[in-house]
Formats: structure tokens, C-alpha cells, sequence
């Protein structure tokens, strides 16, 4: 298995990289469309949605991580990455996302930022048949219980019912922390950053 | 509550600060870092303890390191970045969030503006060097090197633009809890956007967390005397 992370000069890349690397999977940061060839794709994002998408635009990124999906390859979202796969974003006066997913992005409520380390839980047999197709059996593992950071303004209001997600907290319930429908994973949180169980995440969806 | 720590990186080698003017070496970056994930640290500040002698060039050399690093901690970095040219620099880094001083404390909303568009609102933070003297407080000017007086500041802006606000004690930075706990009150700044270093011990903890600090930055004794950061942690 390989995993390409798309680069369009936004995001930290290299964090992602070196999160994948960690669990002996080959990944390489993608800066040209022709490239992106492997089964797993992978969407950072560090920024605001509005330069964001111009760069997804720009270099193309954006119909070529559509018709990945659309041909059965796998896509995983992070942070902002996560956010664009909406179809609609408030940040910068209102953004047309990708519309991968059936859910759109507000600002968090009474405009706060989300800053914060948070517990973060899920058992695979909970996800409402959602598997995102992980057939590598990196772990055996089924119970994810630890914590996740996260950093951010804006968040994921899922609308489709046969989604599988787990909140942002108690507080910020309304809010996807991860979402999972078919072939698609979103997660707002830095899993990348998130230490031991980043990594016993991504071995687990894998 | 966050807890955190803080190392400086100067040219190319990572230390430790007491005095705001002496450095003790630590080593690698790396060495230091991997020290911290074990711990597991919140976050990590990387400062660049630069005064008014700094160019784009020693900015560049320290970021060969930084742009290698592995980590699975959050970062958040700063010292020097002053200009467009250091922003461009900046890209693809394995930093969550960066931050400004010289550019706030001359009120550069250009140069900061630009940093929110490139890497998110939420991605800024704003560092006052502070130091209180005969109940006058002092922001300290890394550009110009040298002290100024409170009031030169605007911090109205720095409520606006800065997502959170790291006030380092200049006076008590490397001592042993004794971090000026009334630089809080005479500033007027939202407490949850507020992260507090210089000085940080476990009364430093109880404190912050009472008034609901954003975050604390341990910044010498979580390397300087192997301590784990689990035991700052369990502060209630």
C-alpha cells in the first residue's frame, strides 16, 4: 500500500508524512495533479478555505480528488482538508466546497477557538457499516480510547444520517470530530500531532 | 488547560534560557523534541531568541533544521519573522501554528494579516516579552532591543488579530515557580486566549488553571531536570 498527500504549499505536510511513515506505510507528498496515483489520498490542511481552494483549483487538485473518489480510491480529509470535502463553508464570506460529503462548515459557536486537547473514542463495530474499506489489517485493534488536539475555528455539521461520527467534544457535540461514509474519512482533529493515538489510528483505517 | 513547554533554537542548536539572557545548550532539536513526545508534552513553543542582529539568511539556516523535524507534538514557532520574505519561508513546516512579536508590538497588520491568510486565524499567536519594574510594565521590542513602555503598544489590535497571547516573564524566565502572576491583571487581554511562560512551576499551574489560562509553558525544568511533564499535569 502507498498513500499520496496532496501539497499544494499549504499545510505540514511533512508532519503527515512522517505520521504515515510511522506506521511502515510509504507515503509521498504530491505537488502535481499527473501524480496522484496511489489508492490512498490524502487531504491536509492548514490555513483558510477560501486560499485553499484557489490552490486545490489552480493546480487541478480538485476535479482529480473527485474523480479519485468517484473510481472507488480512498480519500482522507484533515483539518481543513476534512472541512473543503463540504459542500459549503462560511470562512471567508462563503466558500463552495467539493461536496464529497453531505454536511457543511460553521464558525464554532460564540465565534470561540478550539485550541484544545480533547478524549477521543470509537469502536470499529459502532460504525454503522462504515469500514472506509481497510483491508491492510495494519492492527487488529477495534477500540480506539485516548486523546486527540485539536486547533481550529470553523467546524463539520454532518447532514447524512448513514454517516459514521464522532463528536468534537461534549461542549462542541454538534461538530464532527471524525466522519466516516464509504470510502471517504474526515478528521478536524491533528492526528498527526495527536502522539500515541495518531498513530493507533491511522494503523487502525488503514 | 494545556501545559506545554518552551526551547529556543539558535543557529541551528536548541537551548534553554535563564535571565532572558543566558543559554544553556540542549543539543539537537530533534533530541529534545523526542524527548518531549515521550513525555507527552501538549505542545512545544520553538522561540528564535533574536534580538536586533538577525537576517533572512540566519532565519533560512534555522529552518533547514526545523523543516526536518519528526514530530507528534504541536508546534508552534517563532523569533524573526518580520518581513514577507520570512512568511514565504515558512511554507510546508511541520508547525500547527506561528509566532509574531516584533510585528504586532510595531503594529505591522499588514505583515500580520497576510500570516492569517497563508496559514489560518487560528494559526497566530502573538508574544509579549514582559517585565515589571517599580509597577511600571515594559513589552520588550526583540527588533529593536530594547524595552518600551506598555502603553507604546496597541493591544486592542492584538486582541483582534492574535488567536492567543504568549506573555513571557522576562525577569523570572529559568527561576522556579516564580512567574509575576499581577502581569495578568494590568493587561487587558481575554484570559482564555492567554498562555503564560517564564518562570512556570506547580503553584504557576494552580494558578493558570484557576483563572483559566489558555495554556502554561514549563520552559527549563522539563529538560533541565528530566522531570516527565506528567507531573505538571496532574496539577489541579
Amino acid at each position: 500500500m502507498k498513500v499520496d498527500i496532496v501539497d499544494v504549499g499549504s499545510g505540514n505536510v511533512r508532519s503527515i508524512q512522517n505520521w504515515i511513515e510511522k506506521c511502515n506505510v510509504d507515503a509521498r507528498c504530491v505537488r502535481r495533479v499527473d501524480d496522484l496515483v496511489s489508492e490512498v489520498i490524502i487531504l491536509p490542511g492548514v490555513g483558510s478555505a477560501g486560499p485553499y481552494m484557489e490552490r486545490l483549483r489552480k493546480n487541478s487538485f480538485d476535479s482529480a480528488i473527485i474523480e479519485h473518489v468517484q473510481g472507488g480510491g480512498r480519500l482522507i480529509g484533515i483539518c481543513l482538508g476534512f472541512q473543503i470535502m463540504s459542500s459549503f463553508s462560511q470562512e471567508d464570506g462563503g466558500i463552495e466546497g467539493l461536496s464529497l460529503i453531505d454536511a457543511e462548515v460553521k464558525r464554532l459557536e460564540n465565534s470561540a477557538s478550539h485550541n484544545e486537547w480533547e478524549p477521543f473514542a470509537f469502536r470499529k463495530d459502532q460504525m454503522n457499516g462504515q469500514s472506509f474499506s481497510s483491508s491492510e489489517k495494519l492492527s487488529r485493534k477495534t477500540i480506539l480510547d485516548g486523546r486527540v488536539f485539536y486547533n481550529h475555528e470553523y467546524g463539520v455539521i454532518n447532514n447524512d444520517p448513514h454517516a459514521f461520527t464522532v463528536p468534537v467534544s461534549l461542549k462542541l457535540n454538534q461538530y464532527s470530530g471524525m466522519f466516516v461514509k464509504d470510502k471517504i474519512i474526515g478528521i478536524q482533529f491533528h492526528p498527526e500531532k495527536s502522539q500515541l493515538t495518531g498513530l493507533e489510528l491511522i494503523s487502525m483505517i488503514l | 488547560m494545556r501545559v506545554g513547554s518552551t526551547l529556543l533554537l539558535k543557529n541551528k542548536k536548541c537551548y534553554q534560557s535563564y535571565n532572558w539572557s543566558y543559554f544553556r545548550p540542549l543539543g539537537s532539536l530533534q533530541i529534545a523534541m523526542d524527548s518531549l513526545d515521550e513525555y507527552e508534552c501538549d505542545e512545544v513553543a520553538i522561540i528564535r531568541p533574536v534580538r536586533d542582529c538577525d537576517s533572512l539568511d540566519l532565519f533560512s539556516r534555522d529552518l533547514d533544521v526545523l523543516r526536518e523535524l519528526k514530530a507528534m507534538t504541536p508546534i508552534s514557532f517563532g523569533g524573526g519573522i518580520r518581513s514577507r520574505e520570512h512568511l514565504e519561508l515558512l511554507e510546508g513546516l511541520p508547525v500547527e501554528r506561528f509566532v509574531f512579536s516584533s510585528a504586532f508590538i510595531a503594529s505591522n497588520q499588514a505583515l500580520v494579516d497576510s500570516a492569517r491568510r497563508l496559514f489560518g486565524k487560528q494559526a497566530i499567536q502573538c508574544l509579549l516579552p514582559v517585565k515589571v519594574d517599580a509597577d511600571t510594565i515594559y513589552i520588550y521590542d526583540s527588533n529593536k532591543a530594547q524595552f518600551l513602555r506598555l502603553e507604546k503598544v496597541d493591544l486592542a489590535l492584538i486582541n483582534e488579530l492574535a488567536n492567543e497571547v504568549v506573555l513571557y516573564d522576562t525577569s523570572n524566565d529559568g527561576g522556579c515557580d516564580s512567574f509575576e502572576k499581577s502581569i495578568i491583571e494590568r493587561l487587558p487581554l481575554e484570559r482564555n486566549k492567554l498562555v503564560v511562560t517564564g518562570g512556570v512551576g506547580k503553584s504557576t499551574i494552580e494558578w493558570a488553571k484557576r483563572e483559566g489560562l489558555a495554556s502554561v509553558l514549563i520552559e527549563n525544568k522539563v529538560l533541565h531536570n528530566e522531570y516527565s511533564v506528567r507531573g505538571f499535569k496532574d496539577v489541579k
